[in-house]
């Protein structure tokens, strides 16, 4: 019972972790950018939740298309100023790495001058309320967020698979190049999954900002998290990261249960360090460099 | 001798003998935070030079450097209690045991190039950072604790001011040596494409590992010194991704793959942090500047004073070695 508890229980943080990754998947997919300033996005989004929580009384799950809104226009912003001047240049992936770690730093220094480092949490009724099935005990809050995420990621999966702009965000992330020659407006795509990466950072914020406690240095702890996730699933891919989120958060929740908490998050890392050593591009993902 | 030479040994012989004015307090007033930033200088003056071997010539970008740093320092601060000598004496091997860590490392990471080698870096220090935080063994979260050094408080920096001057120009001088040496070429070359220099027989394996051990080594040396300084090793000061920001953005804003450029950005980037904590205070905003700088630097200067200056052809010749 313990067991089945315990994976439960991952796989609802596993799915909320693929959410917070799937923005920055997307991203390397269309537009080559490792986005490492995407945790900090997500966080920006769970100081939105946090804030119309706390002032309003809003629920954090019905704030969230308000905390999408915030961080979405919070990357428009950041895409113009940061990465519309050299898109499509030689050196581009390695610089624009330094570019987000760049902007991370600077949204990060701007919220801790702003709120503090100090730790927070949205707790909205169900945040310490549990479900009974049987003998296994369901904490609402990583239920709901869990549930909530998945359902996010279908409809994102749905929208790329069957609508128009979906279909013009896997070609970009095919071939550029191809692409703009069967007539898509590649530019155009960029900003906008760009932005809808962002905007899905900010839903996973307002979901974390009740399941997590946060502050603002946080977001370079999930920057390694995230990442290990997107490599392992192979950069680019969706289902890949879900998948590999899934297994990895079931494995940190078993480590964590039954060596110590603490040593969970090394589950990642060291998910990563093997990955790097067995196969450097992933399971599911098409050659990188 | 011409002026290419004579600035930078100048500048040497004033740096020897510059602490000697703590002897004349009457004249010069007490210089110690002047010489604390001189030291704080060559301290990042050495990881901005090994991490450019690297970084700059090699082309791999990593923001985890500071994890040989705390290994080093870890290794000078345990066995200088357990052996009951002062670190100094265990500089050599801090910077052996850094560069073991280093080889084994580099051995995995340096597989992938580009995100992924950035990625890796930052696992790196994230790791370490979980296992010294449980580690008893080396006192946990709260670290080592070493003991003050002896002198008066007057020349208490001396050592170490002596060590990270003596360090850093055996780095620069090991940073000019791999960029005009053969195995520099060898390293730039893959940079360019790996596949290409594999083909025309560059032993590509041997060559970028040998370049990550030797940029590991004096970064391990650098963290000895700095452990008997701080007099305490603790993970939340040693393995924190501002350590290695700073150090890209430092080599980043000198200019990458340039001998002086890794010089010219630390004491640039030094004097512009000292200005605004001493106009602002904050640290949090101390971290939002340094961002700013970065991705400035990144989008309008991203060859660095020095490399933007050289293609300009207007570079002083006391700064261009290459």
């Amino acid at each position: 019972m313990f067991i089945i508890q315990t994976i439960i229980l991952g796989l609802c943080l596993g799915f909320v972790y693929a959410l917070m990754a799937t923005g920055l998947t997307l991203i390397f997919g269309v537009m080559r950018i490792v986005n490492l300033a995407h945790p900090i996005f997500i966080l920006v989004g769970a100081f939105a939740a946090y804030y119309l929580f706390v002032i309003f009384g809003m629920d954090p799950i019905f704030a969230i298309p308000l905390c999408a809104a915030t961080t979405a226009i919070l990357g428009a912003i950041t895409y113009k100023l940061v990465f519309e001047k050299d898109a499509g240049s030689q050196t581009y992936s390695e610089m624009t790495v330094l570019l987000t770690f760049g902007t991370a730093m600077v949204l990060d220094g701007t919220l801790s001058y702003l709120f503090k480092n100090t730790q927070r949490i949205t707790s909205p009724p169900y945040a310490t309320d549990a479900i009974f099935i049987g003998d296994i005990f369901l904490p609402t809050a990583q239920l709901y967020s869990g549930l909530i995420s998945i359902a996010l990621i279908v409809g994102l999966g749905l929208f790329l698979k069957f609508s128009k702009l979906g279909i013009a965000i896997r070609a970009t992330s095919l071939s550029r190049v191809n692409a703009e020659l069967v007539g898509i407006d590649v530019k155009f795509v960029c900003i906008f999954s760009f932005v809808l990466g962002c905007a899905l950072a900010g839903a996973a914020g307002s979901l974390v900002s009740f399941v997590f406690s946060f502050f603002p240095a946080k977001h370079w702890e999930w920057i390694a998290i995230l990442m290990s996730l997107v490599v392992l699933g192979g950069m680019g891919s969706i289902l890949g990261v879900v998948i590999s989120a899934a297994i990895l958060s079931v494995m940190a929740s078993l480590v964590g249960a039954f060596i110590a908490p603490a040593w969970s998050t090394m589950v990642f890392f060291v998910a990563l360090f093997v990955m790097l050593l067995v196969k450097p591009h992933g399971m599911f993902g098409k050659y990188l460099e | 001798m011409d002026s290419r030479k004579i600035i930078p040994i100048a500048t040497l012989l004033i740096l020897l003998f510059f602490p000697l004015i703590q002897f004349f307090p009457s004249v010069f007033g007490d210089q110690n935070y002047v010489i604390h930033l001189m030291l704080y200088a060559f301290y990042y003056m050495v990881m901005t030079s090994s991490w450019n071997i690297i970084g700059g010539y090699g082309g791999f970008i990593s923001v985890g450097h500071n994890a040989f740093l705390c290994i080093g320092a870890y290794i000078a601060g345990y066995y200088s209690i357990m052996w009951g000598v002062s670190p100094f004496y265990l500089i050599l091997l801090a910077g052996i045991g850094a560069g073991i860590f280093g080889f084994f490392v580099g051995l995995i990471t340096l597989r992938v190039k580009g995100p992924s080698f950035i990625i890796s870096s930052i696992a790196l220090i994230m790791i370490l950072r979980i296992i010294f935080d449980r580690w008893e063994l080396v006192g946990g979260a709260s670290g080592i604790t070493l003991p003050y050094n002896s002198l008066s408080v007057e020349f208490s920096k001396f050592p170490h001011y002596y060590g990270f001057l003596a360090l850093a120009i055996i780095t620069i001088y090991m940073n000019w040596y791999v960029r005009h040496s053969k195995f520099g070429l060898a390293l730039r070359a893959i940079s360019h494409d790996e596949i290409r220099s594999a083909v025309a027989g560059i032993n590509v394996k041997y060559i970028k590992v040998t370049a990550f051990v030797l940029s590991t080594f004096f970064i391990g040396c650098a963290g000895a010194i700095w452990a008997d300084y701080l007099t305490y090793v603790r993970p939340n000061i040693f393995l924190i991704i501002l350590i290695a920001a700073n150090v890209v953005l430092m080599v980043i804003l000198g200019g990458m793959g340039t001998v002086t450029g890794p010089i010219v950005g630390t004491i640039i980037f030094i004097a512009f942090n000292e200005l605004i904590l001493s106009y602002l205070g904050a640290t949090e905003l101390n971290l939002l500047f340094t961002g700013l700088l970065l991705v400035i630097t990144l989008l309008y200067f991203p060859n660095g004073i020095v490399g933007t200056l050289k293609n300009k052809g207007k570079l002083p010749r006391f700064l261009d070695w290459g």
